[in-house]
Order: structure tokens, then sequence, then C-alpha cells
């Protein structure tokens, strides 16, 4: 390899470097406020969804489940409390499956809505479905149990997606659910001592 | 370097699309087309990425061709793929987000595309511009057509939805949307597309 060969490759890489370097950069400063946007967007309409009666939703607090970072939020309707919503994650079969739970203030389930999973296209995935969501709808931490039989008592399993059907109700729910009461009514006792 | 034979535009994408079509000929770029094409919106949206990062490798490589020093031919192609595949990354997380959820990871991949570096290498780097965009148009159409077909049968028979919209009010065959049936839906349409194939050059 010549002198000449070696100056001619570092010109080479050095004219690809920046000028791919300027375009990337570009297109960067012109998409991520669009991506930031994005996700603020998805997060307040996904709050709004669960909570449709509230006019204010404010964040009042973080946890962690699974080693993953959580938030949790008071839902506010003329300024009273009306109930609270959660988010949680719960282990499924193939991914955890990011959940949000909205309850009245007695802890009963109003809600809940899936953020993301990564659950098995076809059996995983139907968590999305009303059918199955539906079902918590006025249930307490205590009746969060699957069954492979027909209940309205409990929450019935998904055919051939038991594990995600668990994940998200005996994990993300009951887990959360717990959590939520706890530091609630700890706080709520606090200031009554007080 | 220079084809002093003119070649035809519309030879090149008939080429790209039938002839040695990435996934039912070459069998080439299996992964994505298995893992992405359970649902007919990702898998067109995957095909037309792939199209547009072919089409603008192509075009690149093809202005740099007499540039570039030979010896660094390979790390220059992987650079410029990796660009436009950034590029598409960023603008598909941007105007697609609910899509990009799903298959962020398998645009990211589209650097590795044997596919990608073979028409880069074979093709661009020994012809002018015009020859290898419509190179590119051809091959990245026969890899849009291929997965638009696997998904639209894998996404109807398996959920009997088309687009995300319910389609008819059953599962026929819930195995194709899962990653098996996703081979066997490739092997099926290879096995046909051969098939046409054979049964139309023998005719000509």
């Amino acid at each position: 390899m010549t002198a000449k060969d070696i100056i001619k490759i570092t010109l080479n890489l050095v004219i690809i470097y920046v000028i791919g370097g300027i375009i990337l950069a570009g297109i960067y400063a012109k998409t991520s406020p669009i991506m930031f946007r994005n996700a603020v967007i998805e997060k307040e309409t996904a709050l709004k969804k669960l909570m449709p009666e509230a006019d204010r939703i404010e964040k009042i607090g973080d946890w962690t489940i699974h080693e993953k970072h959580a938030e949790y939020f008071v839902a506010e309707k003329d300024g009273k409390p009306i109930g609270y919503i959660i988010q949680s994650f719960g282990k499924g079969y193939s991914s955890y499956i990011n959940t949000l739970i909205a309850v009245d203030t007695e802890f009963n389930i109003k809600k809940i809505g899936i953020l993301g999973h990564a659950e098995t296209p076809g059996l995983g995935d139907e968590i999305e479905a009303d059918s199955f969501q539906g079902q918590f709808a006025g249930k307490d931490p205590e009746h969060m149990k699957v069954l492979k039989t027909d209940t309205t008592e409990y929450i019935q399993a998904i055919s051939g997606a038991t594990i995600s059907s668990r994940a998200v109700a005996e994990d993300a729910v009951k887990n959360s659910l717990n959590f939520l009461r706890k530091t609630i009514q700890g706080e709520n006792s606090g200031h009554v001592a007080n | 370097m220079s084809q002093t034979e003119k070649i035809s535009y519309r030879e090149l994408i008939i080429n790209g699309i039938f002839k040695e079509n990435t996934i039912f000929k070459l069998a080439l770029s299996l992964c994505p087309s298995i893992a992405v094409t359970n649902n007919v919106r990702n898998g067109v949206l995957m095909g037309v990425a792939v199209l547009f990062v072919q089409v603008m490798v192509n075009i690149t490589i093809s202005l740099m061709r007499t540039f570039i020093h030979p010896r660094i031919r390979l790390p220059i192609f992987m650079l410029v793929i990796s660009g436009w595949v950034t590029v598409t990354d960023m603008t598909m997380a941007a105007f697609a987000p609910e899509a990009y959820k799903q298959m962020g990871l398998y645009i990211q991949l589209i650097v590795a595309f044997a596919s990608i570096l073979a028409r880069a290498e074979m093709f661009a780097s020994k012809h002018t511009i015009l020859p290898s965009m419509f190179d590119g148009i051809g091959m990245g159409a026969g890899f849009l057509l291929a997965l638009t077909v696997i998904s639209f049968f894998r996404e109807l028979l398996g959920k009997g939805s088309l687009w995300g919209y319910q389609v008819i009010q059953a599962k026929p065959l819930l195995i194709l949307i899962l990653p098996a049936g996703g081979f066997f839906a490739v092997g099926i349409l290879m096995a046909f597309f051969n098939w046409m194939n054979t049964k139309y050059e023998g005719r000509r």
C-alpha cells in the first residue's frame, strides 16, 4: 500500500463520515421533537381513556416492579379525588406486560388498559381484547385469580394464553393494587394521626 | 466498469420481482419475512422500508463508485447502508409510532440484509445511477411483493383480519401467525412461486 492509497482511504472515510453525519443530524433534529411529542400524547390519551370523567390527572409518585420503573397518578374531579391510576408490569410468556389500572377511591377496579407487550400474536395478544379487559371492572385485588373454567367472580383465562392472563391479573394488577392501597392508606392514616 | 450494452429498465425491474426475487428465489432475508409478516400492515411497511433503503443505497454507491478505494469497498458499503437504515428508522419512529413499536428491531436489522449488500457490490458499484436506481426499485419491489403476499395469507387465515380489520369471524388456521406457521407460509408460497415461474418460462 502506497502513501497515495493511505491518503485516498483516509479521505474516503472522512468525507463519508462527514456527509453521513450531517444527513443523520438533520433528520434527527427533525424527527426527535415529533417522537417526544408522540410519547407525551400517547400517555395522556391512555390516562384519559382509563378515567374519562376526571378533569385533572396528576402524577403523585413512582414505584418499581420487576425492577422496572412505573408511575402512579391521582384523578380528580372538581378538586376532589375520584380515583387513582397506577402503571404496572406483569411477567408474561415472552415479555413484561405494561399495564395501566384505574381504581376508584375504594380500590375497586374501574378499567384496565395494556400499554405495551410482546406476547404471542394470536394467543397472548388477546389480553388487548375488550372481552378480557372487561372482566376486571368492579373487582378488588382479592378476586384477581385466573381460572380456566367459566367464572364471573374471578378472572377467566384466555384459552391458550393462561400465562399471559395470569401475568396481567395475578401479577401486574394484584401487586400494583396492594402497593397502592398500602401507600395511599398509609398516607391517609398518617394525616389523621397528625 | 462501464457497460457498453444498453440495459433495459423494464428488464431490471422484472428481474428483481420475478427472476431474482429476494425471498422466493434467492431465499435471502428470511428472518424479517417470518418475524414481521403476521399482519399485513407490518409486512407492507417493512417492504416499503427495504425498498427505500435498497434504492437509496444503490444510488449512493453508484454515485461514489469511482471515488471509493477498492480496498475499503465493503466497509464503506456497510456505512452507507447503516446510514440509510438509520434515516428510515428515525423517520418511522416519528411518523408511524404504533407500527414502529412492533417492528423497530427488524427495521434496524435491515443493515444486515445480504440482499442489499449484494446488490450494492454486484450491481450498483459497476453501473451508472439510473440503472442502479431501477435495479434497486426492482429488488425492493420484489421484496415488498413477497412480504405483502405472505402477510396477506398469514393474517387472513391466522387471525381472520386484514390490516387490523376483522374480515371473517373465525381463525381458520391459527398456526399461521405463530412463528412455525411463518415457515409453512413462506415454504408453501415459495413452492407455488417457483411452480408458476417454471410454467411461465416453459411456455416462453
